[in-house]
């Protein structure tokens, strides 16, 4: 087990939800279907929703991980062939850190680290797909400072700067072989920064029932100083020069509106409402630094489009010491007809999700959770003509560690 | 107790990890195609000739070939072709070895990748006849076979001489004296069969320029007409029954052979105008600094030299080294076997036209499946894309002809395949898959 634990940790994350989305940010939220914007219970809360954050009353650091095992195939419509993923285990974390100066203090501070965007997608070698993608990774990290101000006994506010980090790593292969019958390939990597903000406002007009509106900016990663490496047949050497290339990637905003409901000491339910504004992703371009008659910059259309989820969950309190979790969520594709890639075979999902929380003393707590999702789709591609069905199936299991100070 | 739930977990994870979602893929069936004794009639595609040349590597990549694949893929079918041996560098009638990509250097001394033959002379050794060790065989495609030699006897016999002898089914015919392609053909009894004929009687003439004899009559008897000969063909073999498809004929003249050097290909610098425009103002041929039309012979025209004009093509027989460097299409006018002039490509337009009908009516009045190639050379004119790969009829780089500029390569050669099992899926309710084209090679770079 713990062998395992350190590969995954090691690799890069695998994002599932919604384009290269990733909903892991705090395992209380992931066991109810990933809401809980009005329901401030960990530390998790300065992500979700900053303004909710001095509503939840110590002083506290959670940490926590998600192994997400994703597995897809693919059907070429024409030929019947058929590819599976070899991606690996994805690890998305978090680490949080909510501090009050003194007991009840109006005033929270928070750090918040978080990976909200990333995927690694990697197909089998040799696959009929090889020419449009082998294998992307993409992987960010968010570091968000925070403070949350209680405005009054129903009202709190709050902000983060966001700070992210982010990498790709774009691999396919070219249709030009060698005597020896190996193709080309193509990797392109990069890393890149961007800047951006998480602002909440938090209302809690009875002890039953709370209200929260939050906003996650759009970050743009912008690689400014990508290396491009080819493989090709040496007499093309020329056509193909390594070299720097420049690329940018957005990563959308998302408007949050949710409702908190507890409905008794031991049962609370969360609804959350998503607005993802994928619009942003339009396009996916290379600029390349030495273009060639072969080498030209490229400009491929994404044009996602703005989606909408929903998410449901309640957890109930069966002991002190144990909660039990359970969630919904339906979340609705960014990816359009025509436009589906073998990175993002994404469509329309419900993620089941449930968890369970124990408290082994009064300052250190465990939290686990555990989503299922598949996912189908059937498109052509318009730009590289790639025709069949993918499935996904995603699997997963998290665990956080909860201390309280 | 933990060691339990640790194993557990791990047998968990571990069948999480291994997992793997399955897509029922649509049954495959051959419908009302008997597979099982498949032969194909055909020319220079079907013989799987490439880069100027017969080998084992590309008999084994013809469409034919690509097709039995995919009928085995259903159920398994013997498809046997007259091989080159694996180890041949292979040939052609001229003894020429073929073409792969290398270094050449011009006359300016620019060296670049072109096409350049693997050795100094073809292994003719494999012109020897393989029926008696290897035969009978299922592909019956011949390298520049008239669609009105089809049935005739002999056809392997060198003594019939030229025209009516065709070394290529010399090597493979069952009796050099008697035999014809089709009495070969008709002999394995087929159960099904591909056709693909009347496209070398068009190609002849226009890789020629025009200067080979004049292109069949579409319509007349077997053995001087399109329409008669090809009847023959097809009552033959389907007098037991079997069913076939055929395709229709593509304009040639969208092959690279024909579409790689321009018209207005000449470019000409300022010394080099003084010069032209003095040797050419006097017959009132003019040139400008920049791009301008190559000079061609035609005796129609005052002292039997004009200017190219659009629409008029420049093969790639063209010997460029003298273009570039020895006044080739300039001061000595390109003769006629490098060009098609306006009247030899109407000429191919009304041929491709009339055999086309000719094509169509027979495949209604027999119940064929009907390949429509002309399409495929079209699109591939324009452009195409197949899971990440552009195809296009551009000459080397383009990935789908070889590198003679007329025959198809292994990726061609699978799209070509493509079209014949669609127009048998969609007649014979069949469901074979296709072949993937981009799991077949492209041209080979050095």
């Amino acid at each position: 087990m713990y062998k395992l634990f350190t590969l995954a940790l090691l690799l890069p994350f695998l994002g599932y939800n919604q384009g290269f989305q990733v909903n892991f940010q705090g395992q209380q939220q992931q066991g109810m279907g990933g809401a809980g914007t009005a329901l401030p219970q960990d530390a998790a809360i300065l992500f979700f929703n900053p303004g909710a954050a001095c509503f939840h009353h110590s002083n506290e650091i959670n940490v926590a991980v998600t192994p997400v095992i994703s597995k897809g195939t693919f059907l070429e419509d024409n030929t019947n062939e058929v590819a599976h993923t070899t991606s690996p285990v994805g690890t998305p974390f978090s680490a949080y850190g909510l501090f009050q100066l003194k007991e009840e203090s109006k005033l929270k501070l928070g750090m918040a680290i978080y990976t909200p965007f990333g995927s690694t997608v990697e197909w089998e070698e040799g696959w009929t797909g090889r020419f449009a993608l082998t294998r992307l990774k993409l992987l960010s990290i968010f570091f968000q400072p925070t403070v949350s101000y209680r405005l009054t006994k129903k009202l709190g506010i709050g902000a983060g700067f966001v700070y992210s980090y982010g990498n790709v790593n774009l691999q396919k292969d070219l249709p030009l072989q060698d005597a020896s019958g190996e193709y080309g390939h193509a990797e392109l990597s990069g890393s890149g920064h961007g800047f951006g903000y998480n602002v909440g406002l938090y209302f809690e007009p009875t002890r039953h029932l709370n209200f929260a509106i939050t906003y996650r900016s759009q970050v743009n990663m912008n690689l400014k100083k990508g290396e491009a490496d080819f493989t090709v047949p040496e007499s093309l050497n020329d056509k193909f020069p390594d070299g720097r290339f420049t690329s940018s990637i957005p990563l959308p905003s998302v408007f949050t509106f949710a409702l908190g409901v507890k409905a008794s000491e031991k049962l609370a339910i969360a609804l959350d409402a998503n607005y993802v504004n994928w619009k942003a992703y339009d396009t996916l371009a290379f600029d390349y630094e030495n273009n060639t008659s072969s080498l030209l910059d490229t400009k491929s259309a994404r044009l996602y489009e703005g989606s909408i989820a929903v998410r449901l969950g309640a957890q109930y309190k069966i002991t002190p010491q144990w909660t039990a979790r359970l969630g919904l969520a339906f979340a609705m594709t960014p990816v359009q007809k025509g436009y589906v890639t073998p990175e993002t075979p994404d469509n329309n999902r419900l993620n089941y999700t449930c968890g369970v929380g124990y408290s082994i003393s009064e300052k250190l707590m465990l939290d686990a959770s555990f989503l299922f999702t598949q996912v189908k789709r059937e498109d052509t591609n318009l730009e590289t003509g790639l025709s069949g069905k993918f499935k996904t199936l995603v699997f997963a299991p998290g665990l956080a560690i909860t201390y309280k100070l | 107790m933990k060691y339990t739930y640790t194993s557990i977990t791990i047998v968990l994870f571990t069948a999480l990890v291994s997992c793997k979602p399955k897509i029922e893929a649509p049954e495959a069936s051959m419908g009302d195609v008997d597979g099982s004794r498949y032969i194909a009639i055909g020319t220079n595609n079907t013989s799987g000739f490439a880069n100027d040349g017969l080998s084992f590597y590309s008999q084994d990549n013809s469409y034919a070939a690509i097709i039995a694949n995919q009928f085995n893929e259903v159920s398994t079918i013997e498809f046997k072709q007259p091989f080159v041996s694996a180890g041949s560098i292979g040939f052609n009638i001229d003894g020429k070895s073929p073409l792969k990509l290398g270094y050449k250097t011009d006359c300016k001394g620019v060296t670049s990748i072109s096409p350049v033959r693997i050795a100094g002379a073809g292994d003719l050794t494999q012109l020897i006849n393989q029926y008696a060790g290897y035969g009978p065989f299922n592909n019956f495609g011949v390298t520049g076979m008239s669609a009105l030699s089809v049935n005739l006897a002999g056809y392997g016999n060198p003594a019939n001489g030229a025209g009516n002898f065709n070394p290529y089914f010399a090597r493979f015919t069952s009796n050099e004296a008697t035999a014809s392609v089709l009495s070969d053909a008709v002999a394995r009894n087929p159960t099904f069969f591909t056709i693909m004929l009347g496209d070398d009687d068009i190609l002849a003439y226009a890789k020629s320029g025009g200067t080979s004899g004049p292109i069949p009559d579409a319509n007349g008897a077997a053995g001087v007409g399109f329409s008669g000969s090809l009847e023959e063909v097809i009552t033959s073999l389907t007098a037991n029954g079997a069913k076939g498809a055929i395709s229709n004929i593509p304009d040639v003249k969208e092959y690279p052979y024909f579409t790689t050097i321009p018209y207005n290909g000449l470019t000409v610098d300022a010394a080099n105008a003084v010069t032209l425009n003095q040797i050419f103002n006097p017959i009132g041929i003019s040139f400008v600094v920049g791009v301008n039309a190559f000079v061609m012979e035609d005796p129609a025209a005052p002292f039997g030299v004009r200017q190219m004009v659009e629409g008029e093509l420049v093969l790639l027989s063209t010997p460029l080294d003298s273009v570039k460097c020895n006044g080739t299409g300039s001061v000595f006018p390109f003769r006629d076997e490098f060009v098609l002039d306006l009247d030899e490509v109407a000429e191919i337009n009304s041929k491709i036209s009339e055999y086309n009908s000719v094509i169509t009516n027979l495949s209604q009045t027999y119940g064929l499946a009907y390949a429509d190639t002309k399409s495929l050379i079209h699109r591939l004119k324009t452009g195409t894309v197949y899971n990440g790969v552009s195809m296009s009829s551009a000459f080397v780089t383009g990935g789908a002809y070889s590198l003679d500029g007329l025959q198809l390569n292994p990726n061609g050669q699978a799209l070509l395949a493509n079209t014949f099992i669609e127009a048998i899926n969609f007649s014979f309710n069949a469901a074979i898959p296709y072949a993937n084209p981009i799991k077949y090679a492209g041209n080979i770079f050095p």
